[in-house]
């Protein structure tokens, strides 16, 4: 055996470029591009300001429903033909929702993409919304959603967000809605929202090689018959911090496993310590090699996995650990995971600790600058939060200049312990009496 | 219809101790993707000693003889890169995608825990990851509805004694009872230059990567004598259906019908891709189509069917669809029955063929979208067929299935005395 001990240095450093970024306005909406040359697939996806931030209090899920009602027949043609002209292109229409917009897209080879995007503006503009589907699909998703509750995670994650943020706000609420909201839906209520939001010709984000795309041709299909223009949306919310730190126990019978959720609220995304506060993150429970995921699965084989984060939309954001340990150390992984969040706000980070976080999170810049989905996705990112062309170049320069003096004090400053909410999701009868033991706060059964 | 599924350059050697190398070289992007596949799996495990392949893949993440514990996670993410790694029936594969001029560290360290890993074991170590793994079984098996189909359908589809009977994750009996000397041999067995493939794709050049993977793999010493696993390529046909129910805490009952079929990478094998994607891939699927949204008897969001890409034995084609409100299992388990006998007896259109075609092209090309898809799948044509150029060959085989293929395949081995029937039932409350 020969092995050379020596660790080699890194070569020479590559130039980080993020592709061409084209803007443009057509038609009242507005395309925003990114030239990938020679790429053979290619992306489109209309980004709507129809997030769950727009659905009312007591809606929870609208948009959901109606993301799986566009698809159920437009008003030029029927569910099945709709599935198999867009399935014949190779492509899926895929939807997702976050607090700040709605996303619908599509991915397939680009000499496709023209006709994609086509059915992809006729499903949005001109759904059917036949009320017979609309309940039916509101029925689907309500099951849906108890088959996806029966899994450990949902009530916790529920349970956290309204602790956090308040049940009377819609942020209080689940991103999706519960199975009771989306059962309790009418169909008018989904007409509504798609009149309110799905009209609005919103922003074309496309990723592909553009010699070979017709980026106003594409645009016009997709503004079609679009009209109204930008609602404003709202500035960001003051969330208060609990005056002490509770347990909250979520009763799961028989379960080998406990789901910590521990969480308070933190910024919003455009907050100028976004990056420092993050990265304190990062060393805390966003890595691997992050303290918490060390102790608590390398050193103590509690879990498969535990991570931590700071998360943020336009109006508000949370910090939060989540884990999944096994029954019979639920309280000690408690102990030491509120113990690792105490002494990160107390004593900061290190070098060598920084040094992880930062090059990780500026090299993963440079990592997913690769599929058109990816850079899709970055783009969604300047559009939402109203970012210039060059943010990820900035992004990168920002994460590999932050200093452990600045990332040490955004730990002092958003790390807050003494404020944690607690969700414990597992078998309550086994673990009541060592949590009350543990001594980390009052213990609350969720009812 | 593409000529090629890979037009990229490919270009290989070998070392003299037996570790082919293969480079794809891709300037578009400032990454590398480095991709090792070692040709060992669970496969490999001998009844007593089931989850061994995927426990010591966890070691491997644990220091080696120039790398401590844990160091090689912080290396790899203090360069910007990924890593993982995964375990199947049939190999282990391991990989990172790291700026471009981290790769020489990537190698370095890929050298270090083939060549180097057994005097850095340890005990602690080992009860520790064997901690970690038994969390990952409760985790992803035992505290999620129907999260032990897989390792209730594999005996099903699968003899004692065949390689796939049993499920990579292993019994917790067997992972309490795994020693230290069972895993240090278990490295000297499996993890030699000889019985791996080292894949490049990105940003740097073929004459970079040979000259780096001989600098760093070129002193590591050939294993002779790699003992070959349990040859699975003949199951008898089982003549009856092999039929489970189980009632468990789930919230609706769910139906999984199974049956062998040919292994990944054969001409039998590319229709079995086509036939799954025509009965259970999106809305425009025979399954979606009938069972979701003619009958509605199956949950739209959870019914689907697909291959699983298993190359040392006929693999398995699963087809699953769970009831909704008010749906009887039995009815469900007919209807899902009835789907799949019919591709025996109401040809596949033209338009589903289509249909199916499509959606396999654009899954083919988002795997080929990213350098480390690419180097994956470099890895495995080379493990697994002895050349990695034939992952071209893979799209333009889809392409060219028939529907006459389909019916052929599915009278042959889909019919009803050779189904493996898994049902879930919730418990009474």
């Amino acid at each position: 055996m020969s092995l050379i001990a020596t660790r080699p240095g890194p070569g020479a450093a590559r130039a980080y470029r993020f592709p061409q970024v084209v803007r443009r306005t057509v038609a009242g909406g507005q395309v925003v591009a990114a030239h990938l040359p020679g790429q053979n697939l290619a992306v489109a996806l209309l980004l709507l300001d129809g997030g769950a931030g727009r659905e009312p209090v007591g809606k929870e899920g609208l948009g959901a429903v109606l993301a799986k009602a566009l698809e159920e027949g437009t008003a030029q043609r029927d569910a099945t033909a709709y599935a198999l002209a867009i399935e014949a292109l190779g492509t899926e229409l895929s939807t997702g929702l976050d607090w700040d917009s709605f996303q619908v897209s599509v991915q397939v080879p680009v000499d496709r993409l023209t006709a994609a995007v086509e059915l992809l503006a006729e499903a949005v503009r001109t759904p059917r919304l036949d009320p017979a589907d609309v309940r039916r699909v509101r029925d689907d998703e309500a099951t849906a959603l108890r088959m996806d509750w029966a899994n450990p995670g949902p009530r916790a994650d529920a349970v956290l967000r309204a602790e956090l943020f308040g049940a009377q706000h819609r942020w209080g609420r689940p991103l999706y809605g519960d199975p009771d909201s989306v059962a309790a839906l009418e169909v008018d209520d989904v007409t509504v929202f798609h009149s309110e939001w799905f009209i609005r010709p919103g922003t074309l984000v496309v990723a592909g090689d553009l010699e070979r795309i017709d980026l106003d041709a594409l645009a016009a299909t997709a503004f079609a018959g679009s009209g109204g223009g930008p609602v404003e949306r709202g500035g960001p919310i003051d969330v208060p911090l609990a005056g002490q730190r509770r347990i909250i126990l979520v009763d799961r019978p028989g379960s080998v496993q406990s789901t910590l959720r521990l969480g308070h609220p933190s910024p919003h995304r455009a907050h100028p310590d976004h990056v420092p506060m993050t990265l304190a993150g990062t060393v805390l429970g966003g890595a691997f090699t992050s303290r918490l995921n060390h102790l608590i699965r390398e050193v103590r084989g509690y879990t498969y996995g535990i991570r931590g984060d700071f998360a943020s939309s336009r109006r508000f954001g949370r910090f939060a650990v989540s884990s999944g340990v096994q029954t019979a150390v639920t309280a000690p992984a408690l102990v030491e995971s509120v113990g690792e969040i105490s002494r990160t706000r107390l004593t900061g980070v290190t070098e060598d600790e920084l040094e992880v976080a930062r090059s990780w999170r500026a090299g993963q810049l440079s990592v997913e600058l690769q599929s058109p989905r990816a850079i899709a996705a970055a783009l969604t990112t300047l559009v939402v939060h109203d970012l210039p062309d060059d943010y990820h170049a900035r992004l990168r320069e920002q994460l590999l200049a932050a200093t452990v003096e600045d990332v040490s004090a955004a730990a002092a400053a958003y790390l807050h312990p003494g404020s944690l909410t607690m969700v414990i999701e597992g078998d309550a009868a086994v673990i009541r009496d060592e949590l009350v033991a543990s001594g980390l706060g009052e213990v609350v059964d969720h009812t | 219809m593409p000529d090629s599924g890979f037009p990229w350059p490919i270009e290989t050697t070998r070392l003299d101790n037996g570790l082919r190398v293969v480079v794809s070289e891709d300037r578009t992007a400032p990454a590398v993707a480095v991709n090792l596949w070692y040709d060992v799996g669970s496969r490999h495990e001998p009844a007593g000693q089931t989850g061994f392949a995927h426990l010591f893949e966890h070691l491997m993440f644990e220091g080696s003889v120039n790398v401590a514990k844990t160091e090689h996670m912080k290396l790899i993410q203090g360069a910007g890169g990924s890593l993982n790694a995964t375990t199947n029936p049939d190999r282990t594969n391991y990989f990172e995608t790291v700026p471009a001029e981290h790769l020489e560290l990537a190698l370095w360290l890929e050298a270090d825990r083939m060549g180097g890993l057994v005097p850095a074991l340890t005990q602690e170590t080992l009860d520790n990851q064997r901690d970690v793994v038994k969390n990952e079984r409760r985790q992803r098996y035992e505290n999620v509805p129907y999260g032990d189909a897989w390792l209730r359908l594999l005996p099903l589809l699968y003899p004692p004694g065949h390689p796939y009977h049993h499920a990579t994750i292993g019994s917790m009996a067997d992972l309490n009872a795994a020693d230290l000397a069972t895993f240090q041999e278990f490295h000297s067995t499996y993890y030699a230059p000889n019985n791996a493939v080292l894949t490049v794709v990105g940003d740097t050049t073929a004459a970079e990567v040979f000259a780096l993977a001989d600098k760093y793999f070129g002193g590591l010493a050939a294993r002779a004598d790699i003992p070959a696993a349990p040859d699975g390529r003949t199951v008898p046909a089982a003549g009856s259906p092999a039929v489970e129910t189980v009632t468990a805490d789930v919230p609706a009952p769910r139906v999984y019908v199974a049956h062998r079929t040919h292994p990944f990478g054969t001409p039998g094998y590319d229709v079995t891709t086509v036939l799954a994607t025509v009965l259970g891939s999106g809305r425009g699927s025979r399954l979606y189509q009938r069972l979701a949204d003619g009958e509605r008897i199956a949950q739209p969001d959870l019914v689907g069917a697909y291959g699983v890409d298993l190359a040392h034995a006929p693999a398995p084609l699963i087809a699953t669809a769970t009831a909704r409100p008010g749906v009887s299992a039995e009815r469900l388990r007919d209807g899902l029955a009835d789907v799949v006998d019919e591709l025996a007896t109401v040809s596949v259109t033209a338009a589903e063929l289509d249909r199916a075609k499509a959606l396999l092209s654009t899954m083919w090309w988002r795997q080929m979208s990213t350098v480390d898809g690419r180097a994956d799948t470099l890895g495995r044509y080379a493990t697994q067929f002895g050349d990695p150029a034939r992952a071209a060959d893979r799209l333009p085989a889809w392409l060219a299935v028939t529907a006459e293929q389909i019916a052929e395949q599915a009278a042959e081995l889909l019919g009803a005395a050779d189904r493996v029937i898994l049902t879930y039932l919730p418990e009474e409350k």
